[in-house]
């Protein structure tokens, strides 16, 4: 019988618990659940982005913003069909993200940080100043998916379209394309004389990250109802971010369980007020110093550590077959 | 191919930096199989040389026709794909991939090689360059030997035609360089056409013929290292230091 290995025994668990989760706990935490899912699918694609691809991009909440705000757009001016409407503004997102890509090439590290944190910038308040469209900082009333006021279908939504982006990403990164990503990441120029066309995988990977970025910002404008340009403010990046490295920016069920932990318990702690923000800020140096790759790899080879001596025997059988051969 | 066209043939090659002309009217040619020295003094272009020769840099003047196909104009991956692989002076692995990945990557690259075959070519590579035991090691865990040995079997996954290595020689140990020189030496016995560029000239005299001489972007002689090595012009800009008067 094939067994199930200790990375993909604790995602199927995370799994089941996410799915019988609503069953036991009130509308309060079904919503925090919905709105978690949303974070969940910025914090994986970021780590897609940053942490498979080395694209340390800032502008991922705008491409969030894009997504939400031309969906809400698609549906009141152009009277198109809301998942009409979604699918465009994600594409729309995604012939952004090449746009963004083909000017960012060049860069790299802080200089593509700050290009695209002033891409970012620019979007947002694009956003504000057009308020006879945007209707600015008063929001934009975005209609919702569902009927009724239930916040559980959003959330089995929500979490849907984070296994169908989680599934989708692990399919990219298990082809050869995940392979070149990782290249790039490591050394563009050597990846380049390696034989890869780096430009064509680096716009690659931003239209993809780009489009469930939109997915997420989709998502939520038509979940919450109401879009603000606040939703790309540069905290909401630096929250993006810590889910992400605190999860494990080189792992994607990483990235998503750090932003399910991170925005639960900065919801539990929410009597502390600011303090929160602190508590976090302590989690996120912890990590930094104990657990560089993050909570999720960390855990990981704690679990592969219990497993060791029948790891070991293991080992000792393949190499004393290598030996005889 | 008629048999008095190079099999890689630079015409007027230059490159200039703002007003530093790093590379000026380089012109050469290499046979097919034939192992090439480049060398000179710090600064004297041999590395520009091999970025333009790579794609890496873009020449601002000349021709690099490999076979009779005109290339100075494409971008590093054509040249790789198109059989013209290199190293560099410093290693530049793709660090946090094991060996394995490290050779994959170049094998890959073609999209018309399979991932086992590719894999079965990789163990191949490894087991010349004797690191058959490290393929699943972190390519940042390899000693500074090893990982040029792991750079020039990256290079030797593209199924190179023409192999540039940049100071495959420099920091080694000798029982290493002397491992490093065997695998040239077997490379070029296998029909590969190889330019080595390094400082250590008993290490060059040790594997090439003939060598080509530059200095401040120059090429300053051009012929069998016994010989170039006596011409008062090299003496002068280079080997000074070594020459019997």
């Amino acid at each position: 019988m094939p067994r199930l290995s200790f990375p993909h025994a604790v995602q199927a668990l995370l799994l089941v618990i996410a799915v019988l989760l609503p069953l036991f706990v009130g509308p309060y935490w079904t919503h925090v659940g919905a709105v978690a899912w949303y974070y969940a699918l910025l914090a994986a694609s970021w780590a897609l982005l940053a942490g498979y691809a080395g694209q340390f991009s800032f502008a991922h909440m705008a491409f969030a913003a894009l997504g939400g705000y031309s969906s809400a757009l698609f549906v009141s001016k152009f009277g198109l069909p809301l998942p009409l409407a979604s699918v465009c503004a994600i594409l729309l997102a995604m012939g952004m993200g090449a746009l963004v890509a083909a000017l960012v090439l060049r860069l790299s590290g802080p200089y593509l940080a700050l290009f695209t944190l002033a891409i970012s910038e620019i979007f947002r308040l694009v956003l504000v100043a057009e308020d006879e469209v945007t209707r600015g900082m008063l929001g934009l009333e975005v209609p919702g998916f569902f009927p009724g006021s239930s916040d559980r279908p959003y959330y089995y939504l929500g979490l849907a379209l984070v296994v169908l982006s989680l599934l989708g990403m692990n399919l990219l990164l298990s082809t050869r394309v995940g392979l070149f990503l990782r290249a790039i990441r490591e050394d563009e120029g050597a990846a380049n004389t390696s034989g890869i066309d780096t430009t064509r995988y680096k716009i690659l990977v931003f239209i993809v990250t780009s489009g469930i970025a939109a997915l997420a910002g989709t998502y939520y404008g038509h979940f919450i109802g109401i879009l603000t340009p606040n939703i790309a403010i540069l905290p909401e990046m630096g929250l993006v971010i810590a889910m992400a490295v605190i999860g494990g920016i080189e792992s994607l069920p990483g990235a998503v369980s750090g932003a399910v932990v991170v925005y639960l318990l900065s919801e539990s702690l929410r009597s502390y007020g600011e303090w929160r923000f602190v508590l976090l800020g302590l989690v996120l140096i912890l990590v930094q110093r104990f657990a560089q790759n993050g909570l999720f790899p960390f855990i990981e080879r704690l679990g592969r550590k219990r497993l060791a001596p029948q790891a070991k025997l293991a080992i000792g059988k393949t190499m004393g077959n290598g030996h005889a051969g | 191919m008629p048999a008095d066209q190079a099999f890689v043939s630079v015409g007027g090659l230059a490159k200039y930096f703002g007003g530093i002309h790093a590379v000026r009217d380089l012109s050469f040619g290499l046979a097919r199989s034939e192992i090439v020295g480049l060398i000179g003094p710090n600064g004297s272009g041999k590395t520009t040389t091999i970025n333009m020769l790579t794609g890496v840099l873009k020449p601002d003047g000349g021709t690099i026709a490999v076979e009779g196909v005109e290339m100075a104009r494409a971008p590093a991956h054509h040249f790789a794909r198109s059989g013209v692989a290199r190293t560099f002076q410093v290693p530049r692995l793709f660090r946090r991939m094991t060996v394995m990945e490290n050779l994959m990557v170049p094998a890959l690259s073609d999209p018309t090689e399979k991932r086992q075959a590719a894999e079965a070519r990789a163990r191949g590579v490894l087991a010349f360059l004797k690191l058959g035991h490290m393929a699943d090691e972190y390519a940042r865990a390899l000693s500074g030997g090893q990982q040029k040995l792991l750079e020039l079997g990256r290079a030797l996954m593209l199924k190179p035609r023409l192999l540039l290595l940049d100071e495959p020689f420099a920091g080694v140990h000798p029982r290493l360089l002397e491992q490093i020189i065997d695998h040239i030496k077997s490379l070029n016995r296998d029909g590969h056409t190889i330019v080595v560029v390094d400082h250590n000239l008993e290490a060059i005299q040790s594997v090439v013929s003939r060598t080509i001489v530059m200095t401040r972007g120059r090429k300053i002689a051009d012929g069998a290292v016994a010989e170039v090595l006596q011409d008062p012009e090299v003496v002068r800009a280079y080997t000074g230091a070594r020459a019997k008067h």
